[in-house]
């Protein structure tokens, strides 16, 4: 068992050591092929991030160019999609830096331009699936409702299965901000997560 | 706080345990920890896709932006090189321009700073006249850019 760990950690630390050789040398095939495999997380989380997403879509490709560009940075010793997020992330700052002289606040918070797309889940029965819905829409309204960065912790804890070592490394946030914002984010959800059970 | 990482890695087996054995006992906590696990048990369940279109559009834009760095890393080498070759020739013609003042300064029976200064003005003046007539002309442009705006 430990064997078998051991092998998976090894090849992953290869894989991320690869992947630093090739943004290195700006491999385009490389690129395509992360591109294509970190496409939904990546897109998802800066949908959840930035609340709009024509704003999310126009990040993705401006994260994809700054890969190319500072690919150079990566040393290939921390997980790929960490430092991936911790580049979109920054983006995502330094876009609303140029807005307003704050970091995450006011990101999403745009009214009516915070739509998350709730499509109809899995093949199951007309009830499951209209209860489902209903409740993703009352935790996509909740989400629509918290702050960026309670977004963002919730999104990278629960969605993508980052330690909260990864969240605090991608987002440059202290490890106890990192707790309390998913702490916070939670406990923010609850009265929607209770008007979905009613 | 224990509720909200629990499941994590980040939690001990000790904490996990403790947590279980509170989540018993406390009413209010044991709501939190449900409600908590209905919040992220939607969330997962909320797909969010990139399209077809949105992802080769970002390999086409990260080709271009890859091409473009390319010619430009390109066209550094080409600079770095002449850069390099410049500086190696002047070091090498100003030694033997050196030695060829003091040869004719000797044979002349000039003083030395005599000579000196003539290769000095030899060296330099050939650069300020360049760099005076470029200045002229670059502010000719100017002036001729800011009339036909005006």
């Amino acid at each position: 068992m430990n064997a078998i760990a051991c092998n998976i950690v090894s090849a992953m630390a290869d894989e991320n050591t690869e992947i630093a050789r090739g943004l290195r040398r700006r491999d385009p095939d490389l690129l395509d092929r992360l591109i294509e495999k970190y496409q939904h997380r990546l897109l998802r989380y800066l949908v959840y991030l930035t609340g709009r997403r024509e704003l999310a879509e126009d990040f993705f490709q401006e994260t994809w160019i700054r890969v190319l560009e500072r690919g150079g940075q990566y040393d290939g010793r921390h997980e790929f999609s960490t430092w991936l997020f911790s580049i979109a992330h920054h983006l995502v700052i330094d876009h609303m830096r140029r807005r307003q002289p704050a970091s995450l606040d006011g990101v999403g918070d745009d009214g009516d331009a915070v739509q998350f797309d709730v499509p109809a889940t899995g093949q199951r029965s007309a009830f499951d699936v209209t209860m489902q819905r209903e409740q993703n829409e009352q935790i996509s309204a909740g989400m629509r409702h918290l702050a960026a960065e309670y977004r963002e912790a919730l999104v990278l804890r629960f969605q993508e299965g980052m330690s909260l070592e990864e969240i605090a490394q991608a987002t440059g946030a202290p490890l106890g901000t990192v707790k309390s914002r998913i702490y916070r984010g939670l406990s923010a959800l609850e009265p929607w997560v209770k008007g979905a059970q009613l | 706080m224990l509720i909200a990482l629990s499941g994590a890695e980040d939690v001990s087996h000790a904490e996990q345990s403790w947590l279980a054995a509170h989540l018993e006992s406390c009413g209010p906590c044991r709501e939190f920890a449900e409600n908590s696990r209905e919040a992220v048990r939607s969330l997962r369940a909320i797909p969010i896709t990139a399209g077809g279109s949105l992802v080769s559009t970002t390999q086409m834009r990260v080709r271009q932006r890859a091409q473009e760095l390319q010619r430009r890393q390109e066209w550094l080498r080409v600079v770095w090189v002449c850069c390099s070759a410049v500086t190696l020739s002047t070091a090498f013609t100003t030694a033997i321009l050196w030695r060829g003042f003091a040869w004719i300064g000797q044979h002349a029976r000039l003083s030395a700073p005599v000579w000196e200064v003539g290769f000095m003005v030899f060296c330099f003046v050939p650069a300020i006249l360049s760099g005076v007539v470029l200045l002229a002309r670059g502010t000719h442009v100017v002036n001729h850019n800011g009339s036909s705006q005006e």
